[in-house]
């Protein structure tokens, strides 16, 4: 079967995506997110229940009327919180399992022990030493956050495996006890070493600490400058919109959330100040902020313009795989709630959707900061709740402004078409891909 | 182009794609019969997820006061708040330290005065730079509700800052804790009643009547703390009682119980941690009231 390509940038690029993923960092990624996306897609939809249907300022508790039952309401909460800590929220945990499992099993050790260690390990690292509880953790690193952070680990556990311990025997059926405790007895002193590592890495490092200092820097920068006119303004949003989206990229989170939950910034307040005095959102004073541009415009279906990407799928691409992730993600991405699809497609670490990830919402803010510089329509003034699907996110931020509904289909269209090129470069990625792997290369 | 949109017509995912724009034709009604109703109530009002503490240290105390007490409360409770600390001068100019850091829902904010001399003629006069650095951080951070404390004098500018300046229709308090606060002065028999003490009770009709009141005394030997005695303090009962919802006298004894070192004491942290702080489960951002009309009719 041969693959026809359309030019030579897009021969280049998918033959250079091809050759990333025969690393085996690569592989161990890829096999990692697959293990952990029906945790995360699970995960979604447990988190739209609970930020957009009963959280506090959530979009579907704001438009509803007010449910009446308190002692309801708080056992959904409850559930809900117990069922997406123990999805979403800890998908790290099995993301050190499936980046520990995967690597010692490429080095012939084994990879069952491993995983197991790299639970523990993570914990470990984890652990907070709380008086109040008797056994806590970092929330934070648990989830899609420390997923890097988690894969990295997971990675170094497996190879000290193969370093520590010698290859394991294999474990057929009908095997006596006895070669079960001798497997255990191979894997033991990198269990202990790994064990070892972790409590003196976590004794030394504040773990917490230093995965929020580089966020914290950039938060505390991006809400306290207030750049003095409107082309500085634009550059600012622009810049920290990219350092948002690459940072997702890794599974991180940057400056602006998608679920937009964060802080208003100064020039947002004085937008909204402005508009509540004169009562209307035209001609407010701050043109370019983040909520203007990339919370009103680049966050369709969550960070990267991910609705982009579902439609693009469901329209043209022939795969399988993709379009039962685009159908499944698709409710969550209505609320901009996108880990399915990210860990699903993936797009984390996946060099080739990297370019539209960062350029569809790059685009549509550009085109909205033109709409806003030539009065097409008012800039996104008014507060809107968690998790309002993105497309209406400028509409009801303009206080209903029929210019700004237009935009945002235009914004989508955009992004639909920026999304397009990619998705058929990655069906061919993923064809050559398991093309290799049938003829025995990896 | 046309090509395209007859090919999607046979494509078997057309009916997802229907259903999207479905959904969000569906949503988009009631938001945009939302979004007009709540700009009009909003009122300068934004739902901003934060709910700081306030807090106000006595005479001849700096906005540094608190400094060791945060530090205690994030390093015992392994917490993070944030702190800002603001400086008010007699020219209504104000410096501010420290700063609040995003996403911080429960950071310490703390209001100080260059001139924090002692006296009824001075309260007012910190009461009323109190509330030019209460609009600022309202108009800065958007918050609709927020915990209050104050160290001696400190609950005494609170308290004429409700009386004269609190405005609740937008803005709601949720607990208040005081520490030592002289509600008449060094008065220990509240039948002597001072000038402001008088003046107090006489405008407790404007203090917020959702309020829940922890008032602390320190006492060694029974009397007093070493400078404010307990019948001062109590007095305070004469402003609040039979007014707010709930109004709770604390005394405070044994070690550190004198007036300057209580915010030291560990009975003393565990008390503002869980009454002011909160954890979070049973904390007052859950149940803070979501006001939309303002009630004075």
């Amino acid at each position: 079967m041969k693959v026809q390509f359309n030019s030579k940038l897009e021969e280049n690029l998918v033959r250079g995506t091809l050759k990333i993923q025969k690393l085996l960092i690569y592989r161990v990624i890829q096999k990692t997110l697959l293990l952990i996306f029906p945790f995360a897609l699970f995960g979604s939809f447990v988190k739209i229940i609970q930020t957009v249907v009963i959280g506090k300022e959530g979009f579907l508790t704001d438009i509803l009327p007010p449910f009446g039952n308190d002692a309801i309401f708080r056992l959904i909460d409850n559930v809900t919180n117990g069922l997406y800590n123990l999805s979403l929220g800890w998908v790290s945990v099995i993301a050190i399992f499936g980046a520990a499992k995967y690597t010692a099993k490429y080095y012939h050790r084994d990879d069952q022990l491993a995983g197991i260690t790299g639970i523990s390990t993570l914990l470990i690292m984890d652990y907070t030493y709380s008086k109040t509880q008797p056994i806590s953790f970092h929330a934070q690193i648990l989830g899609m956050r420390g997923l890097l952070f988690a894969i990295i680990s997971g990675m170094v556990i497996g190879w000290v495996f193969k370093i520590f311990s010698r290859s394991a025997p294999n474990l057929e059926k009908n095997q006596l006890s006895n070669s079960i405790l001798e497997r255990t007895f191979i894997s033991l002193r990198p269990i202990i070493i790994t064990f070892i590592l972790a409590i003196i890495f976590s004794t030394l490092i504040n773990v917490t600490y230093y995965s929020e200092a580089p966020g914290n820097f950039i938060n505390a920068l991006s809400t306290e400058t207030t750049p003095s006119n409107d082309w500085a303004q634009l550059g600012k949003t622009l810049i920290f919109s990219i350092y948002t989206l690459i940072m997702s990229f890794f599974g991180w989170s940057g400056t602006y959330s998608a679920l937009g939950v964060e802080k208003m910034d100064a020039l947002s307040t004085i937008n909204l100040n402005y508009a509540l005095q004169k009562h209307t959102a035209w001609n407010a004073p701050n043109p370019f902020t983040s909520a203007t541009l990339y919370h009103a415009f680049a966050t369709y279906g969550g960070t990267g313009a991910i609705l982009g990407l579902i439609i693009a799928i469901l329209i043209i691409s022939k795969d399988k795989d993709f379009q039962t992730v685009a159908r499944w993600a698709m409710i969550p991405s209505l609320f901009n709630i996108s880990s399915g699809v990210m860990t699903g497609i993936p797009i984390l670490f996946n060099v080739i959707f990297l370019i539209p990830f960062i350029l569809a919402p790059l685009a549509n803010m550009l085109m909205a900061a033109l709409a806003i510089a030539l009065h097409l329509m008012p800039p996104s003034v008014y507060p809107v709740p968690i998790g309002t699907p993105g497309p209406l996110t400028a509409f009801i931020a303009t206080n209903g402004s029929w210019q700004a509904l237009v935009f945002s289909v235009l914004a989508i269209i955009l992004s639909v078409y920026i999304y397009l090129p990619f998705v058929k470069m990655a069906a061919k990625v993923k064809l050559l891909d398991n093309l290799g792997i049938e003829e025995g290369e990896s | 182009m046309r090509l395209k949109l007859r090919n999607l017509r046979k494509n078997k995912n057309f009916k997802y794609l229907v259903a999207l724009f479905t959904i969000l034709i569906l949503l988009g009604i009631p938001s945009y019969l939302w979004t007009k109703s709540n700009v009009t109530t909003l009122a300068g009002r934004y739902n901003s997820p934060m709910s700081p503490v306030i807090m106000i240290p006595g005479s001849s105390a700096t906005a540094n006061r608190f400094d060791d007490l945060v530090k205690t409360v994030n390093r015992q409770y392994g917490e993070h708040h944030s702190l800002l600390k603001m400086t008010v001068h007699p020219n209504d100019k104000i410096t501010y330290t420290g700063s609040i850091r995003p996403n911080d829902t429960r950071p310490f904010i703390v209001v100080g005065f260059e001139n924090n001399k002692d006296g009824y003629a001075n309260i007012k006069k910190q009461a009323a730079w109190f509330n030019i650095a209460f609009n600022k951080l309202k108009d800065r951070y958007r918050f609709n509700n927020f915990n209050a404390f104050g160290h001696s004098n400190g609950g005494l500018i609170w308290t004429y800052f409700l009386e004269h300046y609190f405005d609740d229709s937008t803005i709601t308090m949720n607990q208040m804790l005081t520490v030592g606060t002289p509600y008449n002065f060094e008065e220990k028999s509240t039948s002597n009643r001072t000038q402001m003490l008088n003046d107090l009770v006489r405008d407790r009709d404007k203090i917020p009547e959702a309020l829940t009141y922890y008032s602390i005394a320190g006492t060694q030997l029974y009397t007093d703390d070493g400078i404010v005695p307990i019948g001062s303090v109590d007095a305070g009962k004469y402003v609040y009682e039979g007014h707010i919802k709930h109004y709770t006298l604390i005394t405070l004894t044994g070690t550190k119980a004198q007036h300057s070192d209580m915010i030291d004491n560990n009975q003393f942290i565990d008390i503002f941690h869980q009454y002011i702080v909160g954890n979070g489960i049973n904390g007052p951002i859950q149940n803070a009231p979501n006001k939309k009309v303002p009630k004075g009719q």
